[in-house]
């Protein structure tokens, strides 16, 4: 029975980092951009969220408005006024990793100093556990965190696949130079890369704070973790940034059932060193490691 | 106040000794890694363990640490002879993580969460050293002598080669160049200098617990060495001198709430590294004025 349960907080988990994943993935896939920031959006749209609905007594639709309208401000704000300006004169892997990585390192320490750095958690109904089974307790944010995942990535297939922008986007992960000479401004396509990138995190943040509840670190966790999805996935890939995000957070809650918590995210690791080591490509990427 | 200023100059160099071989994969290598922490904190505890059951002469502890860190960074140089850029940082995120890991649940080695308790002060030539004074004069010496190692080797062949690889690795590879071992010896070497800072922090606190060897301590080594400057001499230095005396000055701006001070100090260096990639992505002391590498 511990095993299902495990499996099934596993599945949950592991919604919350498919989607993470998918929007990191699809930031770096299109604007080769390594947004490790990416984390510190999601603990905003966490924090805000629970400030909403706690703080200033909103209805949770407001909140979760407050929560996706700030994780796309965030992203925006970060892709034309930090991205832009380094891409503009150098734009190496390097100084953008760098720079993204203090803008964690600010947020992180932000929203500790605002919030104060305990663990906080939004109170709701729907994290009430049922025993449905004997041994194996669910709440229906179980399912609806599986559930609003899978929508997600149903209607993100659609909008890649079906409308001008979401075209551009793929192309533009495919050839920049193509894309400019076509008319269109790569610029412009990243700005929608982030905008959406970013909007991806906002499900993942609400049931975090909604379920396990949030600390000013919980970016920087929930980054670590995505980057190793994306990796094992297959940089550029959702497909695979959706299968490794399941896969890890499994792999994790079933790290607990044989070896203790204090190992799961030791797992994490092992599975991501592993795989770049063997097969730096990931599941589904295309071979292209320089 | 002597006690105090002495202290912190023994941190600070304990932590230049780290830039510094950081900045040498970093800067001149280009190898990004994020586990420099690892290979302080195996420093650290190996160093401890020879002490405690062996001997606390210096010039037995700090070859072994240098030995134990050396062999353990071959795990490193795994991946940076695979991948590079992103890739490579995710790999050293790994073994950083599942290092920490290891450090809190291997007990017999590291004491796990307790951390290792009693290290006695260290000998040289069977002349103990506890005095502060004395201790900031064997970790300066440690410092200029690592600096001189630095420097002459990429001022050599050796060096050049490097930076061939680094700005180019097909390029070195055509020009005859042995990419996978002079890759794999710049991490050996880095990480056997960093173990030195490890065993003097050992020695200096005679307390190490894993909370020195964490991913904070990697990022902010790494910030050193990138508000410093990369692939300079002065730079790590300089980065490693600010970093370390911020939280102090920070203490002394009484308009400040002090329980505040910790998140001050890494707000002010996270702006830093934002401020500084946008404007001056070279770092303080910047080998290229106006540009990077």
């Amino acid at each position: 029975m511990l095993f299902l349960q495990l499996l099934a907080n596993g599945l949950q988990v592991g919604a919350i980092y498919a989607l993470t994943a998918a929007g990191f993935s699809l930031i770096f896939g299109s604007t080769k951009i390594f947004h490790f920031a990416h984390g510190a959006t999601f603990a905003i749209a966490a924090y805000l969220f629970h400030f909403a609905l706690t703080g200033l007594g909103f209805h949770w639709t407001f909140a979760v408005a407050v929560a996706a309208i700030s994780a796309v401000v965030f992203g925006v704000v970060l892709d034309r006024f930090m991205y832009a300006p380094i891409q503009r004169h150098e734009g190496s892997f390097f100084t953008v990793f760098v720079a993204s990585f203090g803008v964690g390192i600010v947020v992180q320490n932000l929203l500790g100093s605002v919030f104060g750095r305990g663990f906080m958690s939004v109170p709701t109904p729907l994290s009430n556990s049922v025993e449905v089974m004997p041994g194996l307790y669910l709440s229906p944010l179980n399912g609806l965190a599986i559930g609003c995942a899978v929508i997600c990535f149903v209607a993100l297939h659609y909008f890649l696949t079906h409308t001008f922008v979401g075209k551009g986007l793929r192309a533009l992960s495919e050839n920049p130079e193509l894309v400019r000479m076509f008319g269109l401004s790569p610029r412009r396509l990243s700005t929608y890369a982030f905008a959406l990138g970013s909007l991806l995190v906002v499900p993942g943040a609400i049931f975090t704070a909604a379920g396990t509840g949030i600390n000013p670190a919980v970016g920087h966790h929930v980054m670590l973790i995505s980057l190793a999805a994306t990796i094992v996935g297959g940089i550029g890939s959702l497909r695979g940034a959706a299968c490794a995000g399941l896969l890890i957070g499994v792999a994790e809650n079933l790290a607990m059932w044989k070896l203790g918590t204090q190992w799961s995210e030791a797992i994490t690791f092992a599975i991501l060193f592993f795989f770049i080591i063997f097969k730096p490509s990931g599941f589904f990427g295309r071979a292209t490691v320089s | 106040m002597t006690a105090y200023i002495l202290n912190l100059l023994v941190l600070i160099s304990v932590y230049a000794i780290l830039s510094t071989t950081l900045n040498f994969i970093i800067g001149y290598a280009g190898i990004f890694s994020l586990a420099h922490a690892v290979f302080f904190g195996i420093g650290g505890y190996t160093a401890a363990l020879v002490a405690m059951n062996v001997t606390p002469e210096f010039f037995v502890a700090i070859p072994v640490a240098m030995a134990a860190a050396a062999v353990t960074s071959l795990l490193l140089a795994l991946p940076a002879l695979r991948v590079r850029g992103e890739y490579f940082v995710a790999a050293s995120l790994g073994l950083q993580v599942l290092a920490v890991t290891l450090f809190s649940e291997w007990k017999s080695f590291t004491g796990g969460i307790g951390g290792v308790i009693g290290i006695p002060a260290v000998e040289m030539l069977g002349y103990p050293i506890y005095k502060p004074w004395q201790f900031l004069l064997m970790s300066l010496i440690c410092l200029v002598i690592i600096i001189g190692i630095i420097r002459i080797l990429v001022h050599t062949s050796f060096g050049r080669s490097l930076k061939a690889i680094r700005d180019s690795e097909s390029a070195a590879l055509a020009s005859g160049k042995n990419v996978t071992v002079i890759k794999t010896l710049s991490v050996v070497l880095s990480s056997a200098l960093a173990a030195v800072a490890g065993a003097l922090y050992a020695f200096y606190m005679s307390f190490i617990n894993v909370q020195s060897f964490m991913l904070d301590t990697s990022v902010l080594v790494m910030a050193m060495v990138i508000i410093g400057g990369t692939a300079t001499i002065l730079g790590p230095l300089l980065g490693a001198a600010l970093l370390m005396l911020m939280p102090s000055v920070l203490t002394y701006l009484s308009f400040l709430p002090q329980t505040e001070i910790g998140s001050i100090q890494q707000i002010v260096y996270g702006m830093a590294m934002v401020l500084l990639m946008i404007f001056r992505p070279g770092g303080i002391v910047s080998s290229h004025p106006g540009g990077g590498k």
